[in-house]
């Protein structure tokens, strides 16, 4: 039993470590909300356009969350609310920024 | 120059991102870029990132709205989009350049040019006329004035010239004959002037009335009229004349011999020579005067034109050969050095 328990331990410490940043930290919450995270991506694409632009404003977001910047509509914003500054320090934000845009991003994938 | 061109691929721009607004929509899961048999595109992101390009040319230019591809084998149409779909900021339309713009704008250069060209030339007729016409005025007014002279001039000088030819000078004192000479030489100078002004202004008209012309015999004749003007001023005539011929008008020889000896005489030095050359085809004389500067000598048959105001005269001599010259298609040729002398050739 005492075996089971630890060999149940460390495969789930083992999946969570697994996880990239991204998912351990946008995926979890981000799976309540009926916009997915493809579709916020696109509508930061549509009002930021390239790389470094989406990026700084998603970050920018993330540390200071305000109704006046977010790229999503204000019914939106109004029905789910505006989320808690984000705890992560930077290297981890910029990490799950990083693999956010990689994961979503249009280059590369038009035909 | 690409205007013509402007407005289809503008409309095709607007078409093409009508398509990315419905990509972006569905994106991803439709990923097929929207192709367009008219026109080939690509698009690229704020930060001049290439998203998806099926141009032949690579982008040159993001700042300007239509541009030539350096090879000069397409056109690129620049549309910067307000809604970035897919990203995108900048929107490329490539289209084959036909060349018919070129060649529209060729058509547009040499219409416009040739409207342009007679419209100015025109005003320019209008302002040069306006501008000349006070010139025109004065020389109207010169030419009317001498012709109306002229009529006055033939009575008094006839009289003069025959009675001092009717007048018998073996028995005049020698104080008496120097003035009937001076008075003879007065009246030969203005008898010249007076036929001159009567060609110019009423012979001109007169019905043609052409000869073979003996020209030896002639210059002889008018050689003598002048010897007394010559022996005035010292001038001495070196003539060597063949025997030579010309099928023209004879008062109009007699015009171009009169003013050619006359203004040798003129504008010769005080004991200075006349040299007179007659050969078949050639007559040339030749003064040992002040001569003429070069650059002057393109305006010296220009109508009452004169580089002396010593000398009398209305400037009509050299204007009245130069006109009957041209008029029976003869050449004359002038040779001229200051200080030294002037040699005019006709020939025919």
């Amino acid at each position: 039993m005492v075996k089971t328990s630890i060999l149940f331990i460390v495969i789930s410490l083992n999946s969570i470590w697994a996880q990239d940043a991204y998912e351990r930290n946008c995926v979890t919450c981000h799976q309540t909300l009926p916009t997915s995270l493809q579709e916020m991506f696109k509508r930061y694409l549509l009002v930021y356009s390239g790389e470094k632009n989406v990026k700084a404003s998603i970050k920018h977001y993330l540390t200071y969350p305000n109704k006046s910047i977010s790229a999503m509509s204000d019914l939106f914003v109004d029905t789910y609310g505006i989320k808690k500054p984000t705890h992560l320090n930077k290297v981890e934000l910029n990490e799950a920024i990083d693999i956010y845009w990689d994961k979503f991003k249009v280059f590369n994938k038009l035909k | 120059m690409l205007a013509e061109q402007r407005a289809t691929l503008s409309k095709y721009a607007y078409i093409q991102t009508k398509r990315l607004k419905v990509l972006h929509h569905y994106f991803d899961e439709r990923t097929e870029y929207p192709r367009d048999p008219r026109f080939k595109s690509a698009i690229y992101d704020i930060e001049f990132m290439q998203i998806f390009s099926l141009l032949e040319n690579e982008p040159e230019f993001f700042d300007k709205e239509i541009y030539l591809t350096q090879n000069q084998k397409h056109i690129h149409f620049v549309k910067s989009l307000d809604e970035y779909y897919l990203g995108t900021k900048y929107l490329i339309i490539e289209v084959e350049d036909d060349g018919i713009w070129r060649s529209e704008i060729w058509k547009n250069i040499i219409g416009y040019g040739l409207v342009a060209f007679f419209f100015f030339i025109l005003v320019g007729l209008y302002l040069a006329k306006l501008f000349l016409k006070p010139m025109r005025d004065s020389i109207m007014l010169l030419d009317r004035f001498i012709k109306d002279t002229t009529h006055e001039l033939n009575t008094p000088l006839s009289a003069i010239l025959a009675n001092i030819e009717m007048m018998d000078t073996d028995v005049m004192m020698e104080k008496n004959k120097k003035k009937l000479n001076r008075i003879n030489i007065a009246a030969k100078t203005v008898s010249i002037l007076y036929k001159d002004l009567t060609y110019m202004t009423l012979e001109k008209e007169k019905k043609s009335e052409e000869e073979d012309i003996a020209l030896k015999s002639v210059l002889k004749n008018r050689v003598e009229y002048f010897d007394i003007l010559a022996k005035s001023k010292q001038i001495t005539f070196d003539l060597d004349l063949e025997h030579a011929t010309i099928f023209m008008e004879r008062r109009k020889f007699v015009r171009i011999i009169d003013n050619l000896i006359s203004n040798a005489i003129k504008y010769n030095k005080r004991g200075g020579k006349i040299i007179i050359t007659l050969r078949e085809n050639m007559l040339s004389i030749t003064d040992t005067g002040i001569g003429i500067a070069e650059g002057k000598i393109p305006f010296m048959f220009d109508r009452y034109m004169r580089f002396n105001q010593s000398e009398g005269g209305f400037g009509v001599g050299l204007s009245i050969v130069k006109q009957i010259v041209d008029e029976c298609g003869l050449k004359i040729e002038v040779h001229s050095k200051e200080e030294e002398g002037t040699t005019m050739v006709i020939k025919w």
